[in-house]
């Protein structure tokens, strides 16, 4: 809101004050990665691209494409799993009559709201039981299903969103209910699915505890757990500025996909509370 | 295609708001439901059209009982309030999808969305979508959305609630227009009495889920059955006043004003408690009785000026006369009362 | 609801009998009208129910059931087996069982059959040593471990080496000690046969001992409720979740009215600021703050500019420690916070803030009088939300100060974490962990129903409309 009443600048003022921290923090994220900055020192040096070689040099820290292919095939499987399991239950949800539908619909809000981390250890016995333990599959499908209640509810409000006329119209035209969900209700809520999907994809890239503790050797390194692993801080021979780089490295993709989408992010970064 | 309700009856969670409902809509008529909001007209609207399922009773097309078919296997097609058109699809193709369903061959989709769009006067707005159409376009597509596969029966849902007054008065005639052109059994829900009388053949006007009456617009307006049914109808509305008839043909109402009665009810014994309904046109005009009272209230419309009278405590009579300057505020009148076309009630509220 | 009507399904014996009850009617009517339940809802539906049923409602069983066990790394998790170690014999000897049966327990045979000469091989045995045992001593009994050495230094082609002859005996000893047994009978059957006179009673007693696997204790909930690190936590916890909340409160709603006052374009700047921590994969952002915090990090040389202390912000410290464990989650959550409450401001009337300054008021009376008492009901959501999440929530932690310096910085969900999954020891004590973790999971539930309850979740439920 503005109105010519009150004047802008101490608000910019204070703001800038509380924000500097996190600025200066990502700003040297940035910089740091391009100049040979000594650790502990204020400002940056000479303009440099050596702690980028890492892309194109394996020896370094390993090939980092193939952990970053890895990635990518983690979260996009864990999009597409999330995605496509809470488009039909979230339009269930909302829509369909089903027995204990309430009781359901509760439940899903309780995983909502309740943190689900706090299960990792009965889902690592569940894992151990399924033989999934120490494998991709397993923790690509035990992040999609912590992200699901998320899912299924922002998308039931999505679907709640859509007109009631549509669907009986739809009805009224001869369609089953199938080819209405289809064809006619799942294109209105296209903004919900890319807004999901993005969310999902940003969920999965940056996921670590699950692939650390689920899946501890297998073959299939992510992106967080390689940044952990070569970013120790208290190594003796620890190269400051590559970890930077690649840290930033790893962020960039999210970063774009961020700010690409941030108006779409919006709602669902407040937790789709509105319903 | 004739369209009866048998002891229809539709309850919410134990809630009976419609009980034993019984309705025949005869092949090729437009029958409005005409009611205030929450009189059931719309509940009864998508039993029809197999959105709600019954409690009880029967719904028949033609021979058919259809009641536990869905919307799909009842053939009925349906203009929602909103229009209801699927926003990411062309006019065409919103037309054209009630044939895509029914697999419908590519070509003949093509002529019949063509011969629908010739119909209802949009041709040139076929490759739009709804956002990009005006109220009264949309309006049409949806109507030739619903008309495309040749329903038993069009189902209008207040069809003309979201336009404004000037297309209002447009489509008013466009859809009669095409009904008749079709003669196509329709029902029409409205809680618009105008557009109820303008448009239907016959009307059933409902309040609290019971029909109260079903007939012709001017029969219904000029012998309404029962106090509700004329208080609904007639704008501005119906004065009522409640009095006793005193034996020789005359009334008296509550604030002891006395006047004679309708020529056919000079028969009616004496202290029966009766209520005289007065129509704002029998008023003021001619009549032969005279009615003194002070003019408390003047609305000039233009064409014709509407006057409020009081003629005693608490007893105020609506006059609406040809336009008029000659009265103020506050004038002593003495104004003619055309009695016989005055509708009487006993105290139940049903017409004598 | 479409389940209550659902009891009225069987058949009653009075309706058969008098089919014109009236209630019965109403009953067939209200069965007759109902929604129909939708197959395909259930088939849309069971996706995401089994996945929910095999990651959450399994895990929480999963968890229930084990904080009732002493199940660690050790133990495992399915059965275990019988074992009679050198050191159980030792501890039971302590513990007042009589030494001769467990001496006898402990005895070693010498059985030389080609299954031990296997053995042998198998471990890289001389081959021709081994044929010449195979020869010579097949089935011959001794007395001692003593007497088979002497019998193996006699032969031709013998070990030079004294410990090479002792490791190649040690192949041909026989003992109960150290050997797995898979059930209970089959440990019995080897007792049995080494004591013969043993009470039924000691038996029992050492093959309740030499279990493995895991069994039934209500321990994990004895020591939680008798230790005194549980206070600290319980403490700690409070103490983390109260002031991180407050900070994601105040500084979510400060960013949200001061964005809501600027020009979009600056306003869009600070959000995005915000919002960096949430989408920064939380492995990065750790490590950010470590690099801001260390010795050599930005914060120290500030420090040591303007003449602080200048040490590692983040473990130097407890009260630094702190300060950056609830900067860490604060930063993460007051964009939630933000992005609430700026929704919530969005739907304040914009006329009622023209009117305000109209009549004169300063920026801080329309904030203090118009805006706040709007905002009662979003602080009242983040609040319960946050509350809960924060309770569980150690990823952070872990990946920062790891509950240290010493533990003072330790949180409950951690330690249940740390306990369960993660601790350096490598004895992963999954029963105690689990109950831990149960205690977290009940407060989640509690909270979360008197939050439902709150918000008024009944209002959030519509009903279909279509009822086919």
């Amino acid at each position: 809101m503005q109105t010519k009443n009150f004047a802008s600048w101490p608000i910019v003022l204070v703001l800038t004050a509380i924000s500097l921290p996190l600025a200066i923090m990502y700003a040297s994220l940035v910089i740091d990665s391009f100049t040979n900055t000594p650790a502990g020192a204020v400002l940056p040096n000479e303009f440099t691209l050596e702690h980028w070689a890492f892309l194109v040099d394996p020896t370094i820290t390993g090939n980092v494409w193939t952990v970053t292919f890895n990635t990518l095939i983690f979260a996009f499987t864990m999009v597409v799993v999330v995605l496509s399991v809470s488009a039909t239950g979230g339009y269930a949800m909302s829509r369909l009559n089903l027995p204990y539908r309430r009781f359901f619909l509760a439940g899903i809000l309780v995983m909502h709201a309740f943190p689900s981390v706090t299960l990792i250890i009965g889902v690592f016995l569940v894992l151990q039981f399924a033989g999934l333990y120490d494998t991709l599959i397993g923790v690509i499908l035990v992040k999609a299903a912590l992200t699901l209640p998320f899912g299924v509810w922002i998308m039931k409000g999505f679907y709640d969103a859509v007109p009631w006329e549509i669907e009986m119209a739809g009805l009224q035209d001869g369609a089953d209910r199938f080819t209405v969900w289809r064809r006619l209700i799942l294109p209105q809520v296209k903004p919900g699915l890319v807004a999901l999907g993005v969310f999902a994809f940003i969920d999965g890239w940056g996921e670590f505890l699950l692939p650390r503790i689920l899946a501890p050797t297998t073959e299939f390194q992510v992106l967080s757990v390689y940044l952990n692993n070569v970013s120790v801080p208290d190594s003796v021979d620890y190269d400051f500025n590559l970890f930077k780089s690649v840290g930033l490295f790893y962020t960039l993709p999210i970063l774009i996909l961020f700010i690409v989408f941030q108006n779409r992010l919006m709602n669902i970064f407040g937790g789709g509370t509105k319903g | 295609m004739q369209i009866v309700l048998k002891d229809f009856t539709k309850s919410f969670d134990g809630l009976t708001v419609i009980d034993k409902l019984n309705l025949t809509i005869n092949d090729g008529e437009m029958l409005a439901l005409l009611g205030p909001s929450g009189c059931g007209k719309s509940t009864t609207l998508l039993a029809i059209s197999g959105i709600l399922r019954v409690n009880g009773g029967q719904i028949l097309f033609g021979d058919k009982d259809v009641s536990n078919l869905p919307s799909q296997k009842r053939n009925v097609g349906v203009v929602f309030q909103n229009y209801a058109l699927y926003p990411h699809m062309t006019a065409f193709e919103n037309i054209a999808f009630p044939l895509q369903v029914r697999k419908t061959g590519a070509a003949e989709i093509e002529e019949r969305v063509r011969e629908m769009a010739r119909l209802t006067h949009i041709e040139p707005y076929l490759d739009r979508r709804p956002g990009q159409l005006s109220g009264g376009q949309q309006q049409r597509v949806a109507l030739a959305r619903a008309l495309v596969r040749r329903p038993d029966v069009l189902l209008l849902d207040e069809p003309l609630a979201n336009l404004d007054a000037k297309l209002r008065l447009e489509m008013r005639s466009e859809i009669r227009r095409i009904q008749l052109e079709t003669g196509i059994t329709a029902i029409l829900v409205t809680h618009d009495q105008v557009e109820a009388m303008s448009m239907a053949d016959r009307i059933a006007i409902m309040d609290h889920g019971r029909i109260q009456q079903i007939a012709a617009p001017e029969d219904m307006y000029h012998r309404p059955s029962n106090t509700f049914v004329a208080g609904f109808l007639g704008n501005p509305p119906i004065v009522f006043l409640e009095g006793k008839a005193i034996g020789n043909g005359a009334f008296e109402s509550a604030s002891g004003m006395r006047m004679p009665l309708p020529e056919r009810l000079t028969g009616l014994a004496a202290d029966q408690p009766i209520v005289m309904g007065v129509r704002p046109e029998h008023f003021g005009v001619k009549g032969r009785h005279t009615v003194r009272g002070t003019v408390s209230f003047i609305e000039p419309q233009g064409r014709e000026t509407h006057f409020d009278l009081t003629v005693a405590e608490g007893e105020v009579l609506r006059s609406i006369q040809a336009a008029r300057t000659d009265i103020s505020l506050g004038s002593e009148v003495e104004w003619p009362l055309d009695v016989d076309k005055a509708l009487v009630f006993d105290s139940e509220g049903n017409r004598l | 609801m479409t389940d209550t009507a659902s009891s009225s399904g069987g058949i009653r014996p009075d309706a058969l009998v008098r089919p014109a009850d009236p209630a019965s009617d109403l009953e067939k009517a209200a069965l007759k009208g109902r929604p129909k339940v939708s197959l395909l809802g259930l088939g849309m539906l069971s996706p995401a129910a089994v996945l929910l049923l095999v990651f959450f409602f399994a895990p929480v069983v999963l968890t229930t059931i084990f904080s009732f066990t002493n199940m660690t790394s050790a133990t495992g998790i399915s059965g275990g087996a019988y074992v009679l170690s050198p050191n159980l014999l030792r501890e039971l000897e302590r513990s007042g069982v009589d030494s001769d049966t467990l001496a006898a327990l402990g005895t070693e045979s010498v059985v030389v059959d080609q299954e031990s000469i296997a053995a042998a091989r198998a471990a890289g045995v001389e081959e021709d040593f081994l044929e010449e045992i195979e020869d010579d001593l097949l089935g011959v009994d001794f007395d001692s471990k003593q007497d088979f050495e002497r019998a193996l230094k006699d032969l031709p082609s013998h070990l030079r080496r004294t410990r090479d002859l002792k490791l190649a005996a040690d192949h041909f000893l026989v003992s109960a000690l150290n050997t797995r047994f898979a059930t209970r009978a089959e440990a019995s059957d080897a007792i049995s046969a080494l004591a013969p006179d043993i009470a039924p009673g000691t038996r029992d007693r050492i093959l309740d001992a030499s279990y493995t696997g895991w069994v039934w204790t209500t321990e994990n909930f004895r020591r939680l409720a008798t230790q005194p690190e549980t206070l600290r936590l319980v403490l700690n916890t409070f103490f983390y979740v109260a002031v991180t909340l407050a900070f994601n409160v105040l500084v979510g709603l400060f960013l949200a009215i001061t964005v809501f006052y600027l020009p979009k374009g600056t306003g869009m700047v600070f959000s995005v600021l915000w919002l960096l921590p949430r989408i920064t994969p939380v492995v990065l952002y750790a490590i950010m703050w470590k690099w801001f915090t260390w010795d050599g990090g930005f914060v120290a040389s500030f420090a040591d500019l303007v003449g602080l202390p200048s040490f590692n912000y983040m473990k130097g410290s407890v009260p630094t420690a702190w300060t950056i464990v609830i900067l860490v989650n604060g930063c993460i959550g007051a964009s939630f916070g933000m992005i609430l409450f700026s929704g919530a401001l969005r739907s304040i009337p914009m006329q009622q803030l023209w009117a305000s300054e109209v009549d004169g008021a300063s920026r801080w009376q329309q904030v203090r009088y118009i805006i706040l008492p709007q905002m009662r009901w979003p602080i009242l959501f983040v609040t319960c939300y946050q509350s809960m999440s924060l309770l569980s929530s150690y990823e952070q932690i872990w990946l920062t100060t790891n509950g240290g310096p010493g533990n003072t910085t330790m949180v409950w969900a951690l330690e249940s974490f740390r306990t369960a999954l993660s601790n350096y020891t490598g004895n992963l004590q999954y029963g105690q962990g689990a109950a831990m973790a149960l205690v977290l999971v009940i407060v989640g539930l509690v909270l979360s129903i008197i939050f439902l309850r709150m918000f008024r979740f009944g209002e959030l439920v519509e009903k279909p409309k279509i009822e086919f």
